[in-house]
């Protein structure tokens, strides 16, 4: 990645406070790190649990996209099923 | 860390507005398309309850790559999707990401175990790259990632991992709720209650 420096300087410095703030609001998200001691992350292993996260959840949010379709299917039914989540949904 | 109580909320809404507008169209689409347009759909309400944040218009512009999918987001977002789809300022970097990366990279490292000797130069170099080969892959997983570096990429992913699980635990419940529906479809349970019990207390 071509590096680009910028002329531009920012007043307002983010603090190593704000920052390992930031970074342990990321670890006590990820599933992993509240099984593990938090003394033995680095930040490879930060940015490598992080991505497995995301595409985990990316994983569980396609499942449950297609149990919801295969549910939604039943809305042109007459079944009182169908009738209920149509009533949800004009809600 | 969890999403909070407005977004839940204006996702809910924002979703069960979607499904009632496009349910119309699902009779006639095959099983694929019906699951695409149901992802489709959770996207754009995440995004729109969010509200602006690189993520969300990064997440926008993506969907929004497609012709079909941008008369959708318009139909669905109004007026927000313009403006979430305003170029924001150009895509900046934060001259200072570098050094942050750096700190951060020390502030981890102070809290390893101060016994593991350093193996000099190489293992350090080692360690840097692998720290960028995940960053880049961190940027090409959270939406709008690409112009981001350092502070705002993690910040960004943050708020991205959270939305997601919100997004996730709205669609279990939704789900739950239409299921749990089969059983009580002759049951006396009223509408709202069983709306209520969704979003909590």
């Amino acid at each position: 990645m071509p590096v680009e420096m910028s002329s531009r300087r920012s007043s307002s410095r983010i603090s190593d406070e704000e920052i390992s703030e930031l970074i342990s609001k990321l670890q006590s998200l990820l599933p992993e790190s509240r099984r593990r001691s938090m003394s033995r992350a680095s930040a490879a292993k930060l940015l490598k649990e992080t991505c497995s996260y995301i595409k985990s959840l990316h994983r569980e949010v396609d499942d449950l996209s297609d149990r919801l379709s295969d549910l939604m299917s039943t809305m042109d039914s007459g079944s009182p099923q169908a009738e209920i989540i149509r009533s949800i949904l004009r809600s | 860390m969890q999403a909070t109580k407005s977004f839940e909320r204006a996702f809910l809404r924002q979703l069960l507005r979607v499904f009632r507008l496009s349910a119309v169209s699902y009779k006639s689409m095959s099983l694929q398309e019906r699951k695409s347009a149901i992802k489709l759909s959770a996207d754009v309400a995440m995004a729109s309850a969010r509200g602006s944040r690189k993520w969300t218009r990064g997440l926008i512009a993506k969907l929004s790559e497609e012709d079909e999918h941008r008369s959708f987001l318009r139909l669905i977002l109004g007026t927000e999707y313009e403006r979430l789809t305003k170029p924001c300022h150009g895509s900046w970097k934060i001259p200072r990401s570098k050094k942050i990366v750096r700190r951060s990279l020390r502030v981890c490292s102070r809290r390893k175990n101060n016994l593991r000797a350093p193996h000099g130069v190489k293992s350090s170099v080692l360690a840097r790259t692998l720290v960028e080969k995940r960053t880049h892959a961190l940027k090409r997983l959270v939406p709008g990632g690409e112009s981001l570096d350092g502070y705002s990429l993690l910040d960004e992913a943050l708020d991205y991992v959270i939305s997601l699980r919100a997004q996730a635990d709205l669609m279990q419940k939704l789900l739950t709720t239409f299921e749990a529906s089969k059983l009580s479809a002759l049951s006396k349970c009223t509408l709202p209650e069983r709306k209520a019990s969704f979003v909590g207390k």
